[in-house]
């Protein structure tokens, strides 16, 4: 039966692997660019190994991530199979129930899962961290181990137990000794994919989790604002690390490795493999305990609890932080406003956070906020005077600016016509570049630019005006073929992939500063300005420290690195008057525009309005 | 026979907790409208209503459609290569199926990055296009990007289940079925074939429920142009935060993909009494 695999075999099995490993090797590839660009090989270099170890984040997300991983295994192989087990012998009716009850989770989506399970835990009054993480993976792991290891049961000949009772084994002899042995690929499958399923889960993950407990992926996702290759060296890693047990496991005497497996197969002998095995179970078990007992016990006097967007702050300025107040700051991160809204409806304390405008407003409104104490704000007259006492927070009453700047064009000089540029945002209607653009992915961005392109404010509850600009869009859709895209798209801008692109000043900086043929203008007919401020919420515990944390960043050297790793236009003035002359010369996108009359801030939407944002846009997306 | 039947009991205990009462509360919300307190609901069938619409009708079936596509994709190349995987010697069996494996545990954002690098107008495939004298092909932000996507990410959820009903079959079968006179096609057609329907049944849905689900992919590969039920569902709950009419749609996907999963049964079912 087993024969010589034939040549064809070999060519099939080669083309299988090239098309698996591909992105993989392009990934390995770019872990070594000297820039910050995923797409363009710009030159050999280690700066993001070095970089990796340096980033005490990640170093602690892989930790999080593999003990997970491996708990959430072993747990949820040992409950799959027992169950599967068990099943096979259950009630019709019962076992019917709980075919069903798991198959749920499996064909739910993430989101679903996540949201039901994120209000399951705050109802239960768990503190979300490692523990409730640790509970939702094996939640979703078990499923797919069941599926796996069900139908090899159900296979079984019910009379193997029966038989080797009859013989003398105890239910416990017969259950390692027979059924085990016979189910054991089924097991090996069902681990496999329960380990996969957790190492790269995203979405349950951020919603259970808590108190800074973060995995890989949660850490991936965040960066994707300013995506570096620093996670593509950490994958070099794993994949590095990964080969290397495999060469070993290979080059291991034959003689051992089939001992191993056998007596593993019958289980009469304990192998030494088994023996290590067993050993590296022990010792995770332990240290994912440890960090149970760790995250629990975090009660450190003062502890600072601060959510911000993600690659929003330099990190060495949290340790400087840290080491000065003598604190501990738990630092959590979100993708989008609306994310860290979800997150605080369900329940989630944070101390201080960093959302914008529109979304300070909503948190106002709604009373989620605590005023600034600003005689606790020593450096408040470093602040940039352009940006306080605006319209989002008149009085700035409640919240300290952080970041700002504007939304506009960036565009290739060496394809655009710069006469072109006199459209202002019916540039982006220009048939001469239909294809050739991005607008951004959001349905406030895109309203903005087509209300704007109209002459209407972009704040606008008239549906006259709103189904007008939806119109503008449907019009644009047809003609120019734009690509919806997120930050993803900065990158193909710098690659030179697409012309035009609807963009932030802050990506445009940092897109112009990759590739010079790149420029960014913002049109006359007005535009979006937007401001990122720090805000200390109502259950904020440590107020003191909450204004202290506020006061830091804002001195000038502490704006002055920030500013260096971001990109961003800072809101302390000194530090932005320097930026221009010195590190971001000549780059207009890093000076946004003060007093155009057709500016305007994107203000609180009310519900009603939002729908009808959000159902027409999916309309334009949905061809 | 009742041994081992109290081993499946603490999962009982589990799912009641863990999957049940979530799934209520996710049934409760797609039946409400905003602003229920808890001790007033509004039962309302209006989430429902607005799922008749040809937009999200048509998100629907560009859903069914990809997730189809992608999971026969899967199908046709991961069988062959699961076959060839369980002819194998055992020890170089389980070193390929972990090979298959090892991309999987690489952030799929990140591979999904790669392909982005490898498919875009000035990306690899067409700088050795251009370096050959052939013009340039989009692909980026096509269905041929996306389906390719999926089908890289998912290929392996195909394949491992399909081995793990190949690896263990009983060979005598095959020899008795082609001691019988069945030629290499009969013997796999009639044998093999059917005795790797559980794994097959078992890849076919595991693919086809991700490929429908996903939103990661779509967006990045396709632009986001591509709404598939999985954004449509993710913006309903973060972005717009309309968590009623987001488990509506969650509510009618399960329902849709529960009918489906039916009808596999059953045939698998129909193919355990032909055997």
């Amino acid at each position: 039966m087993r024969k010589q695999t034939g040549i064809l075999s070999k060519l099939y099995i080669a083309a299988c692997f090239a098309f698996f490993y591909l992105p993989i090797v392009v990934t390995v590839i770019f872990s070594f660019n000297s820039s910050k660009s995923l797409s363009r090989f710009s030159g050999f270099s280690m700066r993001w190994y070095a970089s990796l170890l340096g980033n005490g984040e990640i170093v602690k997300a892989v930790y999080v991530s593999v003990t997970i991983a491996i708990l959430a295994t072993v747990i949820s192989t040992v409950l799959g199979t027992m169950t599967a087990i068990g099943l096979s012998r259950q009630r019709k009716v019962l076992r019917d129930a709980i075919l069903g009850m798991n198959d749920i989770p499996i064909l739910n989506p993430d989101i679903v899962t996540a949201i039901s399970w994120m209000l399951l835990f705050s109802s239960m009054g768990l503190q979300k961290g490692y523990l409730t993480m640790l509970l939702a993976h094996i939640g979703f792991c078990t499923p797919f181990v069941i599926t796996s290891v069900y139908p090899k049961v159900r296979s079984l000949d019910p009379n193997l137990a029966n038989a080797a009772m009859d013989l003398g084994a105890t239910p416990a002899q017969a259950l390692f000794r027979v059924i085990i042995p016979m189910i054991r690929p089924g097991i090996f499958a069902g681990a496999l994919l329960a380990f996969t399923m957790s190492f790269d889960d995203f979405v349950i993950s951020y919603f259970v989790t808590g108190n800074g407990v973060k995995n890989i992926s949660i850490v991936v996702y965040n960066m994707t604002k300013r995506i570096n290759p620093t996670i593509n060296a950490l994958s070099t890693i794993v994949i590095a690390v990964i080969f290397a047990i495999l060469l070993v496991m290979s080059l291991l005497p034959k003689k051992a490795v089939s001992e191993g497996k056998v007596s593993s197969r019958s289980g009469v002998r304990g192998g030494k493999i088994r023996k290590w095995i067993a050993a590296c179970v022990v010792i995770v078990i332990v240290a994912g305990l440890s960090a149970l007992m760790y995250s629990g016990a975090n009660a450190q006097p003062a502890v600072l609890r601060v959510y911000n967007a993600g690659e929003y702050v330099e990190p060495a300025l949290l340790d400087q932080f840290q080491e000065e107040y003598n604190c501990t700051v738990i630092y959590e991160t979100f993708e989008s406003n609306e994310m860290m809204y979800t997150k605080l409806q369900a329940g989630d304390e944070y101390d201080i956070l960093v959302p914008s405008d529109y979304m300070i407003e909503r948190l106002i409104r709604e009373d989620y906020l605590q005023p600034v104490d600003w005689s606790l704000i020593e450096n408040k007259d470093a602040i940039n005077p352009d940006i306080m006492n605006l319209s989002y927070d008149p009085g700035n009453v409640y919240s300290v600016p952080y970041f700002w700047g504007s939304v506009g064009i960036l565009y290739d000089t060496t394809v655009v016509d710069e006469k072109d540029l006199e459209d202002g945002w019916n540039l982006l209607q220009n048939p001469k570049y239909a294809g050739n653009l991005y607008m951004y992915d959001s349905e406030r961005d895109s309203f903005m630019v087509a209300l704007k392109a109209l002459g209407y404010s972009m704040n606008t509850s008239d549906e006259k005006e709103i189904r007008e600009a939806y119109d503008w869009l449907i019009r644009q859709r047809d003609n120019m073929k734009p690509i919806y895209a997120g930050d993803d798209a900065m990158d193909n801008m710098i690659a030179g992939n697409k012309a035009i692109s609807v963009t932030y000043s802050g990506d445009a900086t940092y897109a112009i500063s990759e590739n010079e043929d790149l420029d960014y203008f913002q049109p006359e007919e007005g535009t979006n300005l937007w401001y990122d401020a720090m805000v200390i919420t109502k259950n904020c515990e440590n107020v003191e420290l909450a204004h202290a944390f506020m006061d830091f960043m804002l001195r000038e050297e502490s704006a002055e690195l920030n500013t260096l790793f971001i990109g961003y236009t800072t809101s302390v003035e000194s530090v932005y008057e320097k930026m221009q002359e010195e590190d971001f010369e000549g780059i207009e996108a890093y000076v946004p525009r003060v007093g155009h009359p057709n500016d305007e801030i994107f203000a609180y939407q009310d519900a009603q309005t939002k729908k009808l944002y959000a159902e027409l846009w999916t309309k334009v997306k949905a061809q | 026979m009742r041994h081992f039947r109290k081993l499946s009991m603490p999962y009982l205990i589990w799912c009641i907790i863990f999957i049940l009462i979530p799934l209520v509360l996710i049934v409760l919300y797609a039946f409400t409208t905003v602003g229920n307190h808890v001790i007033s609901l509004n039962f309302s069938l209006a989430n429902f209503a607005k799922i008749n619409d040809p937009t999200y009708i048509r998100v629907f079936i560009k859903s069914f459609e990809l997730g189809v596509i992608t999971t026969i994709i899967c199908f046709i190349g991961g069988y062959p290569l699961a076959f060839i995987i369980s002819r194998q010697k055992e020890s170089v069996q389980d070193l390929l199926i972990l090979l298959v494996t090892v991309p999987t545990w690489i952030n799929m954002l990140l591979r999904t990055y790669a392909w982005m690098n490898i498919l875009a107008d000035n990306g690899i495939i067409n700088g050795l296009l251009s370096r050959l004298g052939l013009g340039q092909v989009t692909m980026m932000y096509t269905n041929f990007s996306v389906v390719l996507g999926m089908v890289c990410n998912f290929m392996p959820f195909m394949i491992i289940p399909i081995h793990t009903s190949l690896s263990k079959m009983d060979g005598s079968l095959i020899e008795a079925a082609m001691d019988l006179g069945a030629n290499r096609l009969q013997t796999f057609r009639m044998v093999i074939f059917r005795l790797s329907m559980p794994g097959v049944i078992n890849g076919v849905v595991m693919v086809f429920l991700m490929a429908i689900s996903s939103f990661v992919i779509p967006k990045l590969l396709g632009g986001g142009q591509f709404v598939l039920i999985g954004n449509l569902i993710e913006s309903q709950f973060i972005s717009i935060g309309d968590w009623n009419f987001g488990s509506a749609i969650s509510t009618i996907l399960a329902v849709l993909i529960l009918i489906a999963m039916r009808l596999m049964k059953s045939m698998d079912l129909k193919e355990a009494e032909a055997n």
